[in-house]
């Protein structure tokens, strides 16, 4: 399988002098093709931190994160751009939407940049991944007009729209009703199992648990890995036992 | 309390404070300007026209004069205080040398006076009563102005030597709207020149009241006394002696008012923007029981201290710069006693932009009683609406990029965020347009037409000489053979007498000729084409009260004449008061004439000046651009250097206020930038939406802003220029200017700022802002 993010002891500090502190602390991580991975651990332990570097959000103090090929730290502010918007999708807690936007709009901005002459094929994509996660008829909608399940599935297409090669998901279900978060777990079961590889940061069992791969992290170190067998519907129960256990192993 | 809550906020804010106060100052700057220069002129022509002992009326007359009779008229009429006839040698321009420099080309009527017993004295640079010594001359100050001569140079009159010993104030001439100048000499030298030129008369009187002008007006009129030549009365002097300065006083009181009223918008902009970042706060406040004015008083304690500092900044800048602006009025009028009265009522303007400035305060945050204390604790911020612009998509959009899009579609959603960056660019738009309209219109060719002279090339006057109309004929038989002429009118004009309502009788100048080769524009009506027709002048219209169809009845030599009035029209020119008609008259005296010219070829018209002056000494040949230029010169350059200040004021203005602005969306806006960089847009592609927006508002600004300054600011520019005689006013635009280079120049001043002002958007991180 190939590689396609390779993270090699990468820090990252706040603050300054007595201050300072590492919350990422000499990471080091690989992320293959359509690998579905979550990142787990308590609040403050550098989980979102993580995200923001490999995806090149944030820079590194030290240490270097390889994405496909590329060093992330050896390349400009506009190539780093370009990278989040055709090889990266982003889900995050809150639908980060902008308010003056419909939720269609919303969805096709990425794909859009430089690229108004292909409005009507654009659109049309959109249309077909609105379908498919079941929001088909939201789209002239304002973003204040519909519920927060409605605009994580937005969020999901329009992180879909240039069929990245990762989808980057920082507690994507983290606002939503048990209900809701089922619902948009099933999508990103399905994102990943279409070959695209899937990074969610979380500290919910239930998340975690439908993923193959979950990081441990804490004090900004990855402190264990757990690796479960392909989601197939059944034997929740029995993964999110998995996950607990881990978690009492290694204190968090 | 207050002071450290002052202290803090302006610590945190001190580019906001900063560009606030400068509007501020800069408000009260100009509102001292314009109270000072108001008292000044004021006091200063009041002061002058009290030294010289300025007449009451005075009636020019040139040819016989009968002394004894004037004298027992002036004795005989109660209203009388005191009587004097001066004699005003009138000099041909040529024959007065300064160095190697004679006035050949000079448009004035240059004469020589010595100075007077009674009233009407000649003043020197200190307000004192010159005495003058044989081989002296003293020289009209606006050939000072205008570098013609200084103090030391020899100066040959006629041949006769003279030295220049100093400059002279006249309250009669000292204008440039004034036709003459006198110039200074002693009796024993005027008794030597007095045969090398043409005399004129000048009959004084000064009243014992000058409410009595109008009677004793009327019973000089029907005395039927010396009046072959215009007459001035002491309003039209004073009024002649304003005119420049006022104008510039009316341009800096139209751009105070503007400064004002975008101060209010940026304290305006800053205030709801605070309310905004305070809202939680103001809401946890009305919470546990303060009271609404308790909390108002805090943000008023602020804008007071800012209105204070710029109010005190912007009179001490007034006090800098009023030398530079009371250096006209200094010159021609001297010092002026009121001129401690004249702080005084600059501080009294500023107090007033500080009241209104804590009023406009306190009205904007009386929006504090609607603020919701549940709504503004649990969201911290007012429940915005987006309205508008609900079927602009990007879905459908395939014209415009992008970024482009975001721009505009950020702009038509949130109107009233942009309204205020909207308004300001409207205003400057207008500031920077309306003086630069006004300034094209008055020293464009077309607007001498609304000022009673036609749209020729050259034009020949034949004035104070005798033997007028022989002369008239003579030049024309002459130019009917110069091949680079077009076209030739003959002009002449004489008084006669007019039946006012009341039945008295007036002078009355008509200018009979054939007015229809070179047409002046007419407010109303047309030009007089038939023999019982006649044209008058807005303000003479005004004084008989008539209106175009009326009949106004003419008395010449005793037998009355029914003219119809065919058309109205604005003048400038001899005090406002004219009339034009075709009738053919041989009674009356001629008291000058006027050979108007057009010349094909444009470039020989400096020639030709030259060739009719040396062949016609005794005619005054001048090119229409020069004898504009001498007659409003002043008042065209006194607007167009406020044009040109207004400009730079306007462009400061857009770049401070785009730069605030700027600012503060970026601050707003920190969460939007951070998603579209987290999608993947680059810091550029942010750039480019908000120069975007930026762009887009000042378009739809510069279009309202043309639109306003070419409908209400045409009609307050008619307004102000109505004063002076004219009735209908439409402005002259230059395109390239008003079109195409101002709005250049306010995009670039924009977009600059703009790429300043956005300059943060680079460093906003998109962790440190979308983290939930």
């Amino acid at each position: 399988m190939k590689k396609i993010i390779i993270a090699d002891d990468i820090v990252k500090t706040f603050g300054e002098g007595d201050e300072q502190c590492n919350v990422l602390d000499r990471i080091s991580v690989e992320i293959t093709e359509s690998e579905f991975v979550a990142v787990m651990g308590p609040s403050g332990s550098g989980k979102s931190t993580l995200m923001f570097a490999l995806s090149g959000m944030d820079g590194v103090n030290s240490g270097k994160v390889v994405f496909d090929g590329k060093d992330l730290s050896a390349i400009g502010d506009n190539e780093l751009s370009d990278l989040r918007r055709t090889e990266m999708g982003f889900v995050f807690q809150q639908p980060t939407m902008l308010k003056n936007l419909n939720i269609l709009d919303n969805i096709i901005l990425p794909s859009m940049r430089g690229n108004s002459k292909n409005a009507t094929k654009i659109s049309e994509k959109a249309r077909a991944f609105m379908k498919r996660v079941g929001i088909a008829e939201l789209e002239e909608r304002d973003i204040t007009q519909v519920s927060g399940g409605q605009l994580q599935r937005a969020g999901i297409c329009r992180a879909l729209m240039n069929s990245p090669k990762i989808l980057f998901g920082d507690e994507p279900t983290g606002s939503l009703n048990s209900k809701s978060a089922q619902d948009i777990m099933d999508i990103f079961s399905e994102i990943s199992a279409d070959g695209t590889a899937v990074m969610l940061v979380t500290h919910d069992a239930m998340v975690a648990a439908r993923t193959e791969r979950i990081l441990f992290m804490r004090d900004g170190r990855i402190v264990s890995e757990l690796k479960l067998p392909k989601f197939d519907g059944t034997h929740m129960d029995d993964r999110i036992g998995k996950i607990t256990v881990k978690m009492l192993e290694i204190g968090i | 309390m207050y002071n450290r809550i002052i202290y803090y906020d302006i610590l945190k804010s001190k580019a906001i404070t900063l560009t606030t106060m400068i509007f501020v100052a800069a408000s009260a700057m100009l509102v001292s300007l314009a109270a000072i220069l108001v008292i000044n002129l004021s006091g200063a022509l009041d002061t002058l026209m009290k030294q010289a002992k300025t007449p009451h009326f005075m009636q020019m007359h040139s040819g016989e004069i009968d002394f004894a009779r004037l004298t027992s008229f002036a004795q005989q009429n109660n209203n009388v205080d005191d009587f004097q006839v001066i004699e005003f040698l009138n000099m041909d321009g040529a024959r007065i040398i300064f160095g190697d420099r004679s006035l050949a080309n000079s448009v004035q009527d240059n004469g020589f006076s010595i100075q007077s017993e009674k009233f009407d004295y000649l003043l020197d640079l200190d307000g004192n009563i010159i005495n003058v010594s044989d081989g002296q001359l003293y020289v009209p100050i606006s050939y000072m102005r205008d570098n013609t001569t200084k103090v030391g140079d020899e100066a040959v009159i006629s041949g006769k030597k003279f030295t220049v010993v100093g400059f002279l104030r006249d309250s009669q001439m000292n204008s440039s709207l004034s036709a003459s100048k006198r110039f200074l000499i002693s009796e024993n030298d005027y008794a030597q020149i007095s045969n090398l030129g043409s005399t004129e008369y000048l009959i004084e009187f000064r009243l014992k009241e000058l409410s009595a002008l109008g009677a004793f007006e009327t019973a000089y009129v029907s005395a039927g006394l010396e009046a072959n030549g215009p007459t001035v009365t002491y309003g039209l002097f004073k009024t002649m002696n304003a005119l420049s300065d006022g104008m510039m006083i009316a341009v800096i009181l139209l751009v105070s008012a503007l400064v004002v009223a975008i101060a209010f918008m940026c304290i305006r902009f800053t205030l709801l923007a605070k309310i905004e970042d305070d809202y939680r706060e103001i809401g946890v406040m009305k919470a546990i029981g303060l009271r609404v004015s308790d909390i108002k008083k805090m943000y008023l304690a602020k804008y007071a201290a800012i209105a204070a500092g710029g109010s005190i900044f912007g009179f001490a800048l007034s006090i800098l710069f009023k030398g530079m602006l009371l250096e006209n009025i200094r010159l021609y009028m001297g010092e002026s006693e009121n001129s401690s009265f004249a702080l005084l009522f600059g501080i009294l303007g500023i107090l007033l932009v500080f009241l209104a400035i804590i009023a406009y305060v306190s009205g904007v945050l009386r929006r504090f009683q609607k603020i919701s204390v549940v709504e503004a604790i649990r969201f911290g911020t007012a429940q915005e609406k987006n309205v508008g612009a609900k079927r602009f998509w990007l879905s459908r959009n395939k014209l415009l990029h992008t970024n482009i899009f975001l721009g505009i579609k950020d702009v038509l959603t949130r109107k009233s965020l942009y309204a205020t960056m909207l308004t300001v660019l409207v205003i400057s738009t207008f500031i920077i347009i309306v003086p630069q309209n006004l300034y094209n219109t008055i020293s464009s060719k077309n607007f001498i037409q609304y000022m009673g002279i036609g749209n020729y090339d050259m034009r020949v006057d034949i004035q104070q000489t005798d033997h007028i109309s022989r002369k008239a004929v003579e030049i024309i038989s002459t130019m009917n053979s110069d091949s680079t002429i077009s076209k030739i009118t003959l002009l002449t004009t004489k008084t006669f007498k007019v039946k006012t309502e009341d039945g008295s009788k007036e002078n009355i100048k008509v200018e009979l000729g054939d007015h229809s080769i070179f047409p002046i524009e007419y407010s109303e009506g047309r030009i007089p084409s038939a023999e019982n027709e006649i044209a008058l002048s807005t303000l003479n219209a005004e004084e008989l009260n008539k209106k175009v169809g009326d009949v106004v009845t003419l008395v010449i030599k005793g037998k009355e004449k029914n003219l119809t009035i065919s058309g109205i029209y604005s003048d400038i020119t001899n005090g406002g008061k004219t009339a034009k008609a075709v009738f053919s008259d041989n009674s009356a005296d001629i008291m000058g004439s006027i050979i108007c010219v057009e010349l094909p070829d444009k470039t020989l018209i400096d020639e030709k000046v030259l060739e009719y002056t040396d062949r016609f000494d005794f005619a005054k040949v001048s090119g229409i651009d020069e004898f504009v230029t001498q007659t409003f010169g002043s008042t065209i350059s006194s607007v167009g250097k406020a044009s040109n200040a207004a400009i730079a004021v306007a462009l400061i203005i857009m770049v401070l206020v785009t730069l605030l602005f700027m600012n503060m969306l970026i601050a707003k806006d920190r969460y939007a930038i951070a998603v579209v960089k987290a999608l993947g847009f680059t810091n550029a592609d942010v750039r480019v939406q908000y120069v975007s927006r930026s762009l887009f508002v000042l378009i739809v600004g510069i279009v309202f802003g043309t639109l306003l300054a070419n409908t209400l600011g045409e009609i307050l520019a008619g307004a102000v220029i109505s004063k002076f005689g004219t009735s209908t006013f439409k402005f002259a635009v230059n395109p390239f200017s008003a079109y195409l280079f101002s709005p250049l120049m306010m995009m670039c001043s924009v977009l600059i700022a703009t790429m300043i002002g956005t300059a943060s958007a680079g460093q906003i991180k998109i962790s440190e802002n979308i983290k939930e």
